[in-house]
């Protein structure tokens, strides 16, 4: 079957994308270091732990381990993404394979896209086949598959999407480094924002509020909290599937929704950037 | 070239009878309306500014179909502009350029090109093998066609034997033979090369210039970037001199070298003629 013409320049380059990270030899040694420290990871599962003086039973012990090492895996991933895409533009300059795709009859908006899958794809790959270790593993020591643990790695996968769609624009406007920097502290000021908010909400801070009277303004953190791209609320609603917590109400969706409304402007904003650029 | 047959040898069995259409010694398939359409390359008052610095000012020029044309200038005249508005690498600030008939803002324009970068780079971690591949996916040739040009391109080239190692061991003027090989992929009618004999020794020059005249008998249209006025006056047909972005002449090499002089003295006395004028 043919693929439509539009669409295989885009696939084309993916391809490119993804088989020339993976032949850089520092993206293979740090796929065997994470995948041999998740392996290690299953040493806790054995461990015996104590709560309040009550010991854990097994299956707690693995079902808290393993939604940790989730997250884990899921910030890795994401640190990783945007480490690579930080180069990806630059590289295929002082490689000639962006004129060299250019010169042929390949749209602006084809090869961006093409980056992106690219590179979404290879991190998606990366978090999933980790992700697929620890969902191994545990569902070994439990006697039990946890089908949830890989559908809340798909979710956070759109995570990464964010990563490459933002560092991708930024490194268009700023030198790379810094578009990295950017978006970390992106990541990192949306989990402050959550922890203030969650703090503000707590029990201890609601009667601090009380006693101080009405003067409090949480309204600006408020805002950063609803509107600053929500990259661990999203991370969070993917994890509160694992552990047959179930669908967590349509409420706590809001942050994926956030993310997917990230992606989408940014992206608009990265093929419009790279229509005006200048190709050297 | 070392390794090439000579002029009007067929470069590889199989091509079709001359009733099939003229598929060339390195299976260039000219025929159809490109071939009689008169304007191959349009600028129409093309101007690039970059901030207070105008690179190309006000150009117009036209390059009609199966021409060996070169366009001519100092460093820093504007002619890599000219070359990546064509390409659609830069946009212009004012004016219009055409490709084979459809603006140069128009992807499907690049399908008519073939173009070698000034300084050409290929990422050292492929092969040369792997490179024309590349190419040749990117323009959409199936599998069987994109191997059976490589093929023939390494053959032109006259890389048999080293096309499957990696790129970061060949040498500069071998990098070169790759992407002037890349730029023939898929048989373009209109071949744009900036500096091709940059890095080159005067062998590797020979070569090159024989590989192009070969390219002009079989009715390619040629767009030549070039500092080499010896070479440029050995081959083209027109040429168009630049300087400060502004088109000082352009013109048969017949009509522009005229009694004892040569290209590189008319050159010279309209460059430094603009230049005491400013």
């Amino acid at each position: 079957m043919k693929m439509p013409n539009a669409l295989s320049p885009i696939i084309r380059i993916s391809k490119y994308t993804l088989t020339d990270e993976i032949r850089q030899k520092s993206f293979i040694i740090m796929f065997v270091i994470c995948a041999i420290f998740i392996l290690l990871i299953r040493g806790c599962y054995q461990g015996n732990y104590m709560v309040n003086g009550q010991a854990l039973d097994a299956e707690t012990i693995i079902r808290v381990v393993s939604k940790l090492t989730f997250h884990i895996i899921a910030v890795g991933a994401m640190l990783l993404t945007a480490l690579l895409s930080m180069r990806v533009f630059r590289r295929d300059r002082d490689d000639g394979m962006q004129s060299c795709i250019l010169s042929k009859p390949i749209a602006r908006w084809q090869y961006v896209g093409g980056k992106i899958l690219g590179l979404w794809a290879l991190s998606v790959i990366f978090m999933f086949s980790l992700h697929s270790v620890v969902f191994i593993s545990a569902s070994i020591s439990l006697n039990a598959v946890m089908p949830e643990y890989l559908i809340a790695s798909l979710l956070s996968s759109f995570n990464l999407l964010f990563v490459v769609v933002a560092v991708f624009l930024l490194s268009l406007l700023m030198s790379d480094i810094i578009a990295f920097l950017c978006v970390l502290g992106i990541g990192i000021v949306g989990l402050v924002a959550d922890g203030i908010y969650a703090l503000s909400h707590s029990q201890m801070a609601q009667a601090m509020i009380g006693q101080a009277g009405p003067q409090s303004d949480w309204t600006w953190w408020k805002a950063v909290y609803y509107l600053w791209p929500k990259l661990s609320g999203a991370e969070r609603f993917a994890s509160s599937f694992i552990g047959g917590e179930g669908f967590p109400g349509f409420g706590s969706i809001y942050p994926l929704i956030n993310v997917l409304f990230y992606i989408l402007i940014l992206g608009t904003l990265l093929f419009w950037r790279f229509r005006n650029e200048d190709i050297i | 070239m070392e390794g090439l047959p000579p002029h009007n040898a067929p470069y590889f069995s199989g091509a079709p009878s001359a009733g099939a259409g003229w598929i060339l010694r390195c299976g260039i398939d000219i025929t159809g309306r490109d071939k009689y359409t008169s304007r191959m390359i349009e600028l129409n008052n093309a101007t690039k500014q970059f901030g207070s610095l105008t690179a190309v000012d006000n150009v117009s020029f036209r390059v009609k179909a199966g021409e060996y044309f070169a366009l001519l200038g100092p460093n820093g005249a504007g002619k890599t502009t000219i070359v990546k508005m064509l390409l659609d690498f830069t946009k212009p600030t004012s004016g219009s350029l055409s490709v084979n008939g459809l603006p140069s803002t128009n992807a499907e324009s690049r399908k008519a090109i073939g173009y070698l970068a000034e300084n050409c780079h290929i990422p050292p971690y492929l092969s040369g093998w792997q490179y024309l591949q590349r190419c040749a996916e990117l323009l959409n040739l199936s599998r069987v066609d994109a191997m059976r040009q490589c093929g023939r391109i390494v053959e032109l080239i006259g890389m048999q034997g080293r096309e499957h190692t990696k790129v970061g061991t060949y040498s500069k003027g071998m990098i070169q033979r790759f992407g002037l090989g890349a730029a023939l992929i898929g048989n373009p009618k209109l071949l744009i090369l900036d500096e091709p004999t940059a890095g080159l020794d005067p062998i590797g020059i020979r070569e090159i210039r024989e590989l192009l005249e070969s390219l002009k008998d079989q009715g390619m249209t040629i767009f030549l970037n070039s500092h080499l006025l010896s070479e440029v006056e050995k081959i083209c047909d027109n040429a168009a001199i630049i300087n400060n972005g502004r088109l000082l002449v352009k013109d048969a090499i017949s009509a522009l070298v005229k009694d004892n002089d040569t290209l590189e003295d008319v050159f010279v006395r309209l460059v430094k003629g603009q230049d005491e004028n400013a």
